[in-house]
């Protein structure tokens, strides 16, 4: 790769941090383009780790300067505060990664804190992330402030424990065993996880990607060719 | 007045009953008429939407949306297209747009219609509930004439409409809505300030708005609860905030806030603003714009999730679809509002006698297509 | 017509041929058969009423036909007659769990019950059964047979649902049997008789001599007995022991084809038995409402089936109007409010009579 290719790259990147997004699009040979979206992708993943380093700093000041448009990072620059090394992996102004140990009290924290106030879930969302993984994904909303997030909790399939918030959100109750019920994770805490959907005596978990319809039910041969009917 | 308490009974109200609006199963505690403890079995109608979804490509997600909610099939459409103009990043133009809030207030009357009529049929008025179904018969059949179906439509595509509107469609919605509204106030006369009615319904199945939120109840309910929590005007998404109406609240004029008159009541003052809605939007209409026009090829929504809510007749539904690119949905998670208000019913119905249990749950406007899915 | 006058007439046509306790028999038989045949064509066009007026008060066309094929008859004049034939074929199930003998009892005693009510019923100055000189004591106790049979209805169905109907109707027929029978002390207080035939002969002379408009208490005691008269025969808005909406259908859950008919032909003869009460009781039975215009006797048939046919009228018309009530409130507008009332007119009356009439 030349040089002036490598400037050029450069100097689109840094454009783009600083808001122009066209910067890097306006990049005419695709390769370099291509390179410049990676490079930029890859400075943005850099950012928040500075911010972290220096946000002891800087949380004394967050309070009375008015905080950014995004609820998302709001939220998580706080949370990186309140409860440190519960964020998992990168973040983004889309989502919040979290880890399931602490998800409990920062549920808690969520709903009481009177910046953000999440009276409201709206949604709880099972997830197969291949790989052996699961998520369960929360869209928080709230009814005074008018905003919302979502949170998302990565587990491993050989231990899907996360902490119920059945006791914060009411409603999470028959969501949870939802999720349970489709996902098999185990929500911990939750004082009646049972199957809600489906039959007591179901086998698997549906909506699992590797899901296998059982044989036989109570008798009855789960048809497995399906043709002609679907 | 002492209460006696005797040996308690458990019994099965459902599958199979008149009041539980589908095959719902409610296992009851009871002592004597007073239900101590009600616990819902769902499933009865599952029909592994979800999974259905991941394995047929994304517009012909559109029919199975509209076999969950099949009293408000023209709503879930509408939640689910405007999810996916949202993740493929679509404008459409004003005629689809205006359309498509036409249909969807129609039907919204045509719920709430159904909605407020079977409530009245639980209590044991029948008469209400038929002169209910005769109008609704109208708004069918004006879904009838648009596309041909009456029940479950297919009528929003993504990116448009399956077909624009019919000639002289128009005219006769105006014609079905200068026939209808007087006939509203016939209905809140002949059901809402029946005596024995609101003897039934006020101060019965009482939701105070803390607990509507915390149990996620939405929609109708939420608002008879004094919550002015409308989509439409909250989060507007279509051509909602180019139109003018108010979200009723429920009051308590015969009773407390949050009781079943409430939730009965703000049903009906809704299909008035509905009235209004389509009347405007009917003004509004573009005399041209193709409904095809902004219709993709091939839908392939690029990589990434989106969590879309919109107002149904029952409160937000909530579409969550994740994309990997292909044309197959990865995942795709329907959050159902009769789904949290039929969650309340133990809280709110607990320690009521049995024929409050019913109207409470009548007042709920619960569709099991849409719960169990 | 009294079993009497049959009797006489059939010794004088059949003297010597037969012997006399046959004529007896005989002569009682031909009422029965009388009375059956008379409540079964009355149900036949009360339930065809209660389509029609249901479906013009619902906005609807209710049962038509062109009378072609298996259309039911001209406006659907066959159409009661189809029900019949339904639950006459329909299969006969007794579920295997419930009490046999009580099971298969109930209905049938719904129905006597019903059906000896119509004994002491007066048609006309000479056209009653049995002119019984304690009449109307006899019609209310007779009457009190149908809350026995819906509890054994609801024992012996062994269904929770029934279970629920029988005792809410034992609840409901007993508490308002005491409202209803009060009211109807105060007609035996003006009249000074148990006898039906003399409690209408008392209201001889047009509109105002009925009881009705005896004095201001009358109206009352009229409403308080045409409202306790409707619970006691289980119609909306007092339904509760069958309400189908709560308790699928109450005491007759388990029942189906003739057992249920009979339930179904109870309900509708009651609802004759208790018309034609407040109609002899309050309204003049079989007099004319002006004198002299309409007042034969054969007129008098006319007159009694009307005001009864108008009462019944009334019950379709509140049925298909009303929602149900819950069942404290049933207890309470009976104990708390049309208690009080008969109370209140009976010591009305009482003054009234003592102050004015003597």
């Amino acid at each position: 790769m030349s040089e002036d290719k490598q400037k050029l790259i450069n100097d689109a990147v840094e454009k783009a941090l600083s808001g122009d997004a066209d910067a890097v699009n306006n990049i005419e040979d695709r390769v370099t383009r291509a390179k410049a979206k990676a490079a930029l992708v890859k400075a943005k993943r850099e950012q928040p780790k500075k911010e972290d380093s220096n946000d002891d700093a800087s949380k004394s000041d967050e309070k009375e300067q008015p905080l950014s448009d995004n609820t998302v990072q709001k939220v998580s620059a706080s949370l990186i505060a309140k409860f440190p090394k519960s964020l998992d992996g990168e973040q983004n102004s889309d989502w919040i990664q979290l880890k399931p140990e602490s998800w409990f009290e920062i549920a808690k924290w969520l709903k009481d804190n009177p910046d953000f106030y999440f009276d409201s879930l709206q949604c709880n969302t099972g997830f197969d992330l291949g790989e052996g993984l699961l998520e369960s994904r929360y869209n928080l909303h709230s009814m005074k402030h008018l905003h919302s997030i979502e949170i998302r909790i990565k587990v491993s399939v050989e231990k899907p424990d996360i902490p119920s918030v059945e006791s914060i959100w009411r409603v999470a109750d028959w969501f949870e065993r939802e999720t349970y019920d489709m996902f098999g994770i185990n929500f911990i805490g939750h004082s009646d996880l049972r199957r809600i959907l489906l039959p007591e005596d179901w086998e698997g978990w549906p909506l699992r990607k590797d899901y296998e319809e059982q044989e036989t039910y109570h008798g009855i041969v789960v048809p497995k060719v399906k043709e002609g009917w679907e | 007045m002492g209460v006696v308490h005797g040996q308690e009974m458990v019994l099965n109200i459902g599958p199979q009953h008149p009041a539980t609006h589908g095959v719902l199963r409610l296992q009851v505690k009871t002592d004597g008429e007073v239900i101590s403890e009600i616990t819902p079995y769902l499933g009865y109608l599952h029909r592994c939407f979800e999974k259905h979804c991941e394995n047929v490509s994304y517009e012909q997600v559109i029919p199975f949306t509209d076999r969950c909610d099949y009293l408000a099939s023209m709503t879930m459409n509408f939640g689910y297209v405007v999810a996916m103009e949202q993740l493929m990043d679509i404008k459409v133009n004003d005629r689809v747009q205006y359309i498509r809030v036409i249909m969807a207030e129609l039907q919204r009357i045509a719920s709430h219609l159904l909605a407020t009529g079977v409530f009245g049929l639980d209590l044991g008025a029948f008469t209400p509930f038929l002169h209910m179904l005769r109008d609704r018969e109208r708004i069918i059949d004006l879904f009838e004439m648009t596309c041909g179906a009456r029940l479950l439509y297919n009528y929003m595509w993504v990116g448009g409409l399956s077909h624009d509107l019919p000639k002289g469609f128009v005219e006769e919605t105006l014609r079905f809505l200068d026939y209808f509204e007087p006939k509203v106030d016939e209905f809140e006369n002949l059901l809402g300030h029946n005596k024995i009615f609101v003897e039934r319904t006020a101060d019965i199945g009482i939701m105070p708005a803390e607990v509507a939120i915390n149990y996620g109840v939405t929609g109708p309910n939420l608002r008879a609860s004094g919550i002015k929590w409308d989509l439409r005007k909250d989060d507007p998404y279509s051509v909602y905030d180019r139109l003018d109406f108010e979200v009723p609240i429920g009051l308590g004029v015969k009773g407390t806030v949050g009781d079943s008159w409430d939730r009965f009541y703000v049903r009906l003052q809704e299909i008035r603003q509905s009235i209004n809605i389509v009347r405007q939007a009917i003004d509004k209409l573009p005399k041209d714009g193709d409904v095809h026009q902004s219709m993709p090829k091939k839908i392939r929504p690029p990589k990434g999730s989106i969590y879309s809510r919109t107002e149904s007749p029952r409160g937000d539904l909530g579409y969550y679809i994740e994309s990997d690119g292909s044309d197959t949905p990865y995942r795709l998670k329907m959050r159902s509002p009769a789904f949290t208000a039929l969650g309340v019913l133990n809280e709110i119905a607990g320690g009521w006698l049995m024929s409050d249990v019913l109207a409470i749950l009548g007042s709920l406007d619960i569709v099991l297509g849409e719960i169990d899915r | 017509m009294t079993v009497d006058y049959i009797f006489d007439f059939l010794t004088s046509l059949l003297d010597g041929l037969i012997g006399s306790d046959y004529l007896l028999l005989l002569a009682m038989l031909i009422p029965c058969l009388a009375i059956f045949g008379f409540i079964t064509v009355y149900a036949l066009v009360v339930i065809y009423a209660e389509l029609k007026v249901s479906s013009f008060i619902q906005d609807k066309v209710g049962p038509m036909g062109q009378g072609v094929g298996l259309h039911a008859g001209k406006w659907g004049l066959l159409q009661p007659v189809a029900d019949a034939l339904k639950l006459l074929l329909k299969e006969d199930i007794i579920p295997s769990s419930a009490d046999k003998p009580l099971f298969i009892l109930a209905p049938f005693m719904i129905f006597i019950g019903a059906f000896i009510s119509f004994v002491a019923i007066p048609f006309g100055d000479s056209i009653i059964v049995a002119d019984l000189n304690i009449g109307l004591f006899y019609i209310l106790g007779v009457g009190s047979i149908a809350v026995l049979s819906l509890i054994l209805a609801g024992w012996a169905s062994n269904n929770k649902w029934s279970l629920y109907g029988g005792m809410r109707s034992a609840a409901q027929i007993v508490s308002y049997e005491i409202p209803a029978g009060l009211s109807l002390i105060v007609v035996i207080m003006l009249a000074g008789t148990l006898n039906m035939q003399d409690i209408i002969t008392y209201q001889a002379g047009g509109l105002f001599s009925w009881i009705i408009f005896d004095n201001p208490f009358m109206p009352v005691a009229f409403v308080v007995y045409f409202i306790s008269a409707i619970a006691e025969t289980n119609r909306t808005p007092f339904d509760l022991p069958e309400s189908e909406s709560e308790l699928v259908a109450g005491f007759a859950t388990e029942y189906s084809g003739m057992r249920y008919a009979f339930f179904f032909l109870s309900e509708y003869a009651n609802m004759f038995v208790v018309s034609a009460v407040a109609a002899a009781g309050f309204l003049g039975g079989w007099h004319s409402p002006i004198v002299g215009i309409m007042d034969s006797s054969a007129w008098g048939v006319f007159w009694m089936i009307s005001k009864t046919g108008f009462l019944i009228f009334v019950m379709i018309w509140l049925r298909w109007t009303l929602p149900r009530l819950r069942v404290d409130q049933l207890m309470n507008v009976c104990w708390k409010v049309f208690l009080p009332l008969a109370l209140i007119n009976i010591f009305g009356v009482a003054i009234w009579t003592v102050v004015f009439n003597s």
